[in-house]
């Protein structure tokens, strides 16, 4: 399948939260971005649930650096909290995906078209995406470009590998999975002149069981849907 | 991130460390499972569990005793606290506790036996296991009698009333002589108990040193628990930990960097349901970890304390530094006297002349590329810095990994571009001020730009800034340059030491400031080439107030010169004030005579380097004219006993000229 997209993002801070730190709430990001976050980025800019979106690679762009900001988030049972948030501080990243039919949706089935996904997500990498974007967390507002993945100049060129102990890859969510199931995914990152190639879903043997989940596709057929239309009539 | 894979993979290479602190007074490298506790009482028991003797522990640090625990007892706190396995509070060991009116924690008072079954519980349970100890066996033995308080009464350790209660500490007539139980504890209910054990053929006696011991309790704690999926650290199913420890920058602080109670915020809600459901780590990666980190920052790292709640000082800010194997690391936050204290043995009068700096920084370079051989090129660096913005949560607000060569390629480069000649240097031994090259501790540099009673916060902040300009090399921030410079600038609010250390620092700064901007570096020496305008201007300054003084001193006159006086309108409007401070240079200038000839002469040489129209323009002075004022002023001093031969023969010349 020809339908490989590149672009940039960007933006002044990006959090991706480590899962250590997310539970006591002083969050504190990873060094590079996840593939769940970057699976996001791309959603954002376009999605269907036609399509699977598959991280190949991102690049990072410039030097990893970080910088706290005090926080006062607000506690579930009222009042506020105090914490202590560590972002990445001026972010750029390129990133190459591609994506795939998910096939656990016999109901999209018609709408496997690949030209017609292919060149809605080029226009909506032109215009910055149809949702807004962020890079890791809410707060963190994120601005996606055209660019050929690769073009420019990073950091990390000619920059050697660095490795990264155990990170959170991303979820398998069940409609994906088409299991009843929900895990989370972990790897051990490389990046090797600031490239990171991402291994798919699949190919991580490192998973939790987080919970039982099902998912619930909506049972609408769209327009051919019996009585949807009734009484309704096209003006001339 | 893997601060905590780092922090592990340390205590695995540390663990011939494991029991020790490697430094007196410092807190030890823990094993698993076991945490420090202050004892109060040390009783010795025979191998089946008879009593042999007993004694007052009053040393705190001949106190400290490494205890096994669990992880609710690691972290007990409440009404009913829960019991450690070995060695604890009388409450819990002594079976007859309560006959002798002992009280017990408000939790347990409908079941005063409470705390005693669940100890004598947890121990048999221990000691029935394959994992037994018997020397935790003989101490089951012992408590089972019920005896202890009984015991240590008659070997006058406790003392009783006469109503056979415990005595109250009022009541206690106070033998000067001797120290008894009294000294570390004010009510003898609250004593905490460690236990020695002879067994004839051991040598170890102390339970608190017996590694056979420490293994016994882990093996069977870790076998008294489940294996649950997945550590996100190792990425292998292990024993999942649901308490992780605390006090990790001070002891009594309560601030933990990985916590996992909390349903109340909106920190997982959504996906997970429980926070097991989001996160896991292994009991051994974090208590291994954890115990890694308490030593190391207790070792080498560096706590900034800021004032809390009424007014009580508390652990802030705290900044490590460390290889994963062991090595002593320079730490980001010591300043170049702190790396070589050899400065100290450096006669201070000769120490550091203008000349020498360049020599001495190099020394500094050599010691640094000396550590640098001996780290090797490969280890790893790690700094981590935390903080905390509430009491319960710690958070790490930097953190780096570096190759052990780029580490100290960045903390020689800082110390080379930040350099400046100092003279605040201290030695608390002889006593003695000194000088040295190099560049200041983070803490001198938040003093100068904020003054010496900076706020906690303010200064801890500055410390975090200058952070990255130390190990990212990121530029250091203008206005820590610039406020910095403008304090060293109004020298009539400054005390004299004041003035020149905050001059020296803002020195420093500035001259790394100008390297990061234009890539251009300042010599610490007297440039006298040098043709910019700020610079010039300093050295009048410095020349002016050089010839005021002189005479001042002739006079036996103490009090400030016109040119120290003026400073801060000098920065700010050099040409008018330069006026004022030439006018009222005359009447110095007909006190000395003649002798004054060479500095008047240095006066004219330096307002012909001048620009023309560099040396009208009224504009404010930016730091570089503190450069030009410290260089100035450290060769008029240095070169004062030639100036003055010279002046003699000079007069001859300039008659002749």
């Amino acid at each position: 399948m020809e339908n490989k997209v590149g672009f940039k993002v960007y933006g002044k801070y990006a959090l991706f939260t480590d899962p250590l730190t997310k539970i006591g709430g002083e969050k504190c990001s990873y060094q590079i971005p996840t593939y769940e976050a970057l699976k996001g980025i791309i959603s954002s800019v376009y999605w269907k649930p036609t399509i699977i979106w598959i991280i190949d690679r991102a690049r990072v762009m410039n030097r990893i650096k970080t910088q706290t900001r005090n926080a006062k988030p607000i506690k579930y049972s009222g009042g506020n909290d105090l914490s202590i948030y560590t972002y990445l501080a001026d972010v750029e990243y390129q990133v190459q995906a591609h994506f795939e039919w998910n096939m656990h949706r016999e109901d999209m089935a018609n709408d496997r078209n690949e030209n017609k996904h292919y060149f809605i997500a080029k226009r909506m990498i032109e215009r910055g995406g149809r949702r807004d974007v962020f890079l890791g967390t809410r707060e963190c507002q994120g601005y996606v470009e055209v660019c050929k993945f690769g073009e420019g100049q990073s950091f990390y060129d000619k920059y050697g590998e660095l490795s990264f102990d155990l990170m959170f890859h991303g979820f398998d969510y069940p409609d994906e999975l088409g299991k009843d199931e929900y895990y989370s995914r972990f790897w051990r990152p490389k990046m090797k002149d600031g490239i990171i190639e991402f291994i798919r879903p699949e190919k991580c043997t490192i998973r939790k069981f987080v919970r039982p989940m099902t998912a619930h596709p909506p049972q609408s057929i769209g327009f051919e849907e019996e009585g949807l239309l009734e009484g309704y009539e096209e003006r001339s | 991130m893997a601060w905590i894979q780092k922090l592990y993979e340390t205590y695995e290479a540390c663990s011939s460390m494991v029991g020790y602190s490697g430094e007196e007074g410092k807190r030890p490298l823990l094993p698993i499972c076991h945490i420090t506790a202050q004892a109060n009482i040390e009783v010795t028991l025979g191998r089946n569990g008879d009593f042999l003797r007993a004694s007052v522990i009053p040393d705190p640090h001949e106190a400290t005793t490494i205890i096994p625990c669990t992880e609710e007892s690691a972290s007990r706190a409440g009404k009913k606290p829960e019991c450690h396995p070995l060695c604890d509070n009388l409450q819990y060991v002594a079976g007859d506790f309560t006959k002798y009116g002992g009280v017990v924690t408000s939790g347990f008072a409908k079941d005063p036996e409470e705390p005693y079954r669940d100890y004598v519980k947890i121990l048999s349970d221990w000691c029935s296991s394959k994992f037994g100890h018997q020397k935790a066996k003989a101490i089951l033995n012992y408590v089972k009698k019920k005896r202890l308080i009984h015991d240590l009464v008659n070997h006058k350790i406790l003392f009783l009333g006469s109503n056979k209660k415990f005595l109250h500490k009022k009541e206690r007539k106070k033998d000067k002589n001797r120290s008894d139980i009294f000294d570390v504890v004010s009510d003898q209910g609250d004593a905490f108990v460690r236990w020695r054990v002879e067994i004839p053929g051991e040598l170890e006696t102390n339970l608190s040193k017996d590694n056979t011991l420490w293994h016994s309790w882990t093996q069977y704690y870790l076998s008294t628990k489940e294996k649950k999926p997945l550590c996100y650290v190792t990425g292998n199913d292990a024993l999942l930990s649901t308490q992780h420890p605390k006090y990790i920058r001070a002891k009594g602080d309560g601030a933990k960097l990985i916590s996992s109670n909390d349903t109340s915020g909106f920190t997982f809600r959504g996906r997970f349901l429980t926070d097991a459901q989001a996160c896991g780590v292994s009991l051994e990666v974090t208590q291994k970890a954890h115990n890694a980190l308490i030593w190391l920052v207790g070792r080498q790292g560096k706590v900034f304390w800021v004032k809390g709640d009424g007014g009580r000082k508390q652990p802030a800010l705290t900044v490590v530094a460390w290889a994963t194997s062991n090595q002593k690391i320079l730490q980001p936050t010591e300043s170049a006297f702190d790396i070589f204290p050899e400065f100290a043995e450096l006669p201070s009068d000769e120490a550091v002349t203008a000349y020498t700096a360049q020599d001495i920084a190099l020394k500094l370079r050599n010691k640094i590329l000396g550590y640098k051989v001996e780290i090797g090129e490969t280890k790893d660096v790690q700094v981590m810095a935390m903080d905390s913005a509430s009491k319960g949560r710690l958070a790490i607000t930097y953190y780096r990994e570096l190759k052990g060569s780029d580490y100290l390629e960045r903390i020689e480069k800082w110390h080379r571009e930040c350099a400046w000649i100092h003279n605040y240097g201290y030695n608390e031994e002889k006593h003695k001020q000194f000088s040295f090259v190099g560049a200041p501790a983070p803490v001198d540099i938040a003093e100068a730009a904020y003054g010496e009673r900076v706020d906690d916060k303010l200064k801890k902040t500055t410390v975090e800034r200058l952070l990255p300009c130390i190990i990212d090399g990121q530029p250091i921030p203008r206005d820590i340059v610039e406020s910095t410079v403008r304090r060293a600038s109004n020298r009539v609010a400054l005390e004299n030491w004041q003035f020149n250390k905050t001059l020296s620092i803002a020195c420093a700064l500035y001259r790394k400031f100008i390297d990061d901007k234009q890539k251009e570096n300042y010599s610490m020496a007297l440039d006298p080439k040098r043709k910019t305008r700020d610079y010039l201007y300093g050295r009048l300054l410095a020349i002016a107030d050089s010839l005021e003084n002189w005479a001042l001193n002739k006079a036996n006159e103490d009090r400030q010169t016109t040119s120290a006086r003026l400073m801060n309108r000098f920065a700010e409007r050099p040409f008018s004030t330069w006026r004022t401070i030439e006018l009222a240079l005359s009447p110095y200038k007909a006190r000395l005579g003649g002798k004054s000839k060479k500095r008047q002469r240095m006066i004219d040489e330096v307002k012909d380097l001048f620009e023309p129209n560099d040396f009208t323009n009224d504009k404010r002075l930016n730091g570089e004219f503190l450069l030009g004022y410290s260089c100035q002023r450290e060769f008029l001093r240095n070169n004062s006993e030639t100036l003055k031969e010279k002046e003699e023969v000079n007069e001859e010349n300039s008659r002749n000229n």
